[in-house]
């Protein structure tokens, strides 16, 4: 009848060090965002923001971070990510900030998102590609997740035939 | 005869006004007026951070040989403030309570108090 609501809200950490990505831990992640959210709202507000708080999904190589929370906390939480300056992980602090892609009520729609978000990314990417080997790489990985769209249009252009 | 009519403004006042005393057990330094409001903003940051203790109360009125004051705060963080109030517990150490004593909208409704009424 009544369900326990929760947001998810889709980050991508970004970091001028170039170390940084490989060694995020979810761990580490949740404490710095626990840290900012006690900071900025307080012994009330990280309560009620730690109540249905995990760190769900975290993609070193992309640097893209999935948090959960309730949905009557949401907003405490994103009110608080930009005061994430720095991550601490195996006693090196990197400074880094998140940048927040993506409110959703379901994994499913994060997911989702995050292909479509992906996607264009990789667009873009190629268009900043510096050498040719880059620009293969890329065009490749470009053509692998738009081939399955071709063959089902040839497919339907042969059965009008 | 003119018709009778009658306005309700709900939540149309912008500040809240609260008469406070703080009670300090143990007879020690009583603090001024500025130590009185960095108590207040004090409480206001542990409970509810930076966003708290960034709230507009201005002690209006503060007399240091009763601790009482009267503050005041914007509507919207009324609550905040006398949650904030409620969950202090020391001041330099020191144990010590704030005691809530009236609340109002306006001003003039914190200058009669009719539990101190002597019949």
């Amino acid at each position: 009848m009544v369900r326990f609501k929760n947001r998810y809200v889709l980050c991508e950490v970004i970091s001028e060090d170039s170390r940084c990505r490989q060694c995020i831990e979810d761990r580490a992640l949740g404490l710095a965002v626990r840290d900012a959210i006690a900071r900025v709202h307080g012994d009330y507000g990280l309560a009620c923001c730690s109540i249905s708080f995990t760190v769900k999904y975290l993609n070193a190589y992309t640097g893209t971070v999935l948090l959960r929370c309730r949905k009557d906390s949401y907003r405490l939480l994103c009110s608080a990510l930009p005061f994430v300056r720095s991550l601490e992980s195996r006693a090196q602090r990197y400074s880094c900030f998140l940048n927040t892609l993506h409110v959703g009520g379901t994994i499913r729609t994060c997911q989702k998102f995050l292909i479509q978000y992906n996607r264009t990314q990789l667009l873009r990417l190629l268009q900043n590609c510096t050498n040719e080997e880059e620009r293969q790489c890329v065009q490749k990985s470009l053509l692998s997740c738009s081939l399955t769209e071709e063959q089902s249009q040839s497919g339907d252009e042969e059965e009008e035939d | 005869a003119a018709a009778f009519e009658r306005r309700v403004l709900r939540r149309a006042a912008e500040h809240h006004y609260l008469r406070v005393r703080l009670e300090l057990p143990d007879g020690g330094a009583r603090p001024n007026a500025a130590q009185f409001k960095q108590l207040v903003v004090t409480a206001l940051r542990e409970l509810h951070g930076e966003v708290g203790a960034a709230l507009p109360v201005d002690v209006l009125t503060y007399e240091e040989k009763t601790l009482s004051a009267i503050l005041r705060v914007i509507s919207s963080g009324f609550v905040k403030l006398w949650s904030a109030l409620t969950l202090l517990g020391f001041y330099q150490n020191r144990r010590c309570a704030f005691r809530v004593l009236q609340t109002s909208p306006f001003l003039l409704a914190l200058s009669g108090n009719s539990r101190e009424l002597v019949l």
